[in-house]
């Protein structure tokens, strides 16, 4: 493989590698209902 | 103007300023308490598809209406760090999710599992109710009882709530006050 193909392969690494990123943080942002603990 | 919501329909809303009509962020976990019954704030995400979670919060004293669209602040001081809110908003239990509980009556009997929060928006939160996932199939609401006990596993109910479960929020907005009538809190 010349040095064409191993950018390419890069490129396609780094692309994956910043998609998953996003896509982990999009999924974090999913929140919930939360009680409090009341003092009583 | 007053309407009932769910807490799933207040997540994911934009918060905008009354002020500048800026858009400053979105609702990311609804935090409320089931003694007081209302709203006690939102944690919040950044704003734009790909954000992520803010770390700054929204106090409900902060909040100048909830609405079906947005979350109207009056500007973006509203926000603040954990740091400046109080502690059950700045650092909230994410372990006491409500979402997914099971629904148990002192006796033992199980009615289904919390599958939203009902609230009375408007200028203020109140929480009037649970939506739930019945055991035997279907929606069903049950009004907030004051004193019932919350955790993250399972949310315990008097015994007559069984016979407050309601099929439609209309139903569960008539039945609040007889059921707080007949356990004596009203």
């Amino acid at each position: 493989m010349g040095v064409v193909g191993w950018l390419i392969l890069v490129v396609i690494v780094v692309a994956v590698a910043v998609v998953a990123f996003l896509a982990i943080r999009r999924r974090r942002r999913g929140g919930g209902v939360i009680a409090t603990k009341d003092k009583r | 103007m007053r309407l009932l919501m769910t807490a799933t329909q207040i997540r994911g809303l934009p918060v905008v300023t009354v002020r500048g009509g800026e858009d400053v962020a979105e609702v990311r976990d609804v935090i409320y308490s089931p003694g007081a019954g209302r709203l006690v704030g939102l944690t919040l995400n950044k704003r734009g598809f790909f954000a992520g979670r803010s770390r700054d919060v929204l106090s409900a004293e902060a909040i100048h209406a909830v609405g079906q669209h947005a979350v109207m602040v009056l500007d973006e001081s509203s926000i603040v760090t954990p740091e400046d809110a109080s502690d059950e908003v700045g650092h909230p239990a994410t372990e006491r999710n409500v979402l997914g509980d099971d629904v148990l009556t002192e006796g033992g009997s199980s009615l289904g599992k919390v599958a939203d929060l009902v609230l009375l928006v408007g200028s203020s939160g109140e929480v009037v109710g649970y939506q739930i996932d019945k055991a035997g199939g279907g929606r069903g609401y049950i009004p907030l009882p004051a004193q019932l006990s919350v955790s993250g596993d399972a949310l315990v109910v008097p015994n007559i709530t069984e016979e407050f479960v309601q099929d439609d929020l209309v139903g569960l907005g008539a039945s609040v006050d007889e059921f707080r009538a007949r356990l004596g809190l009203s």
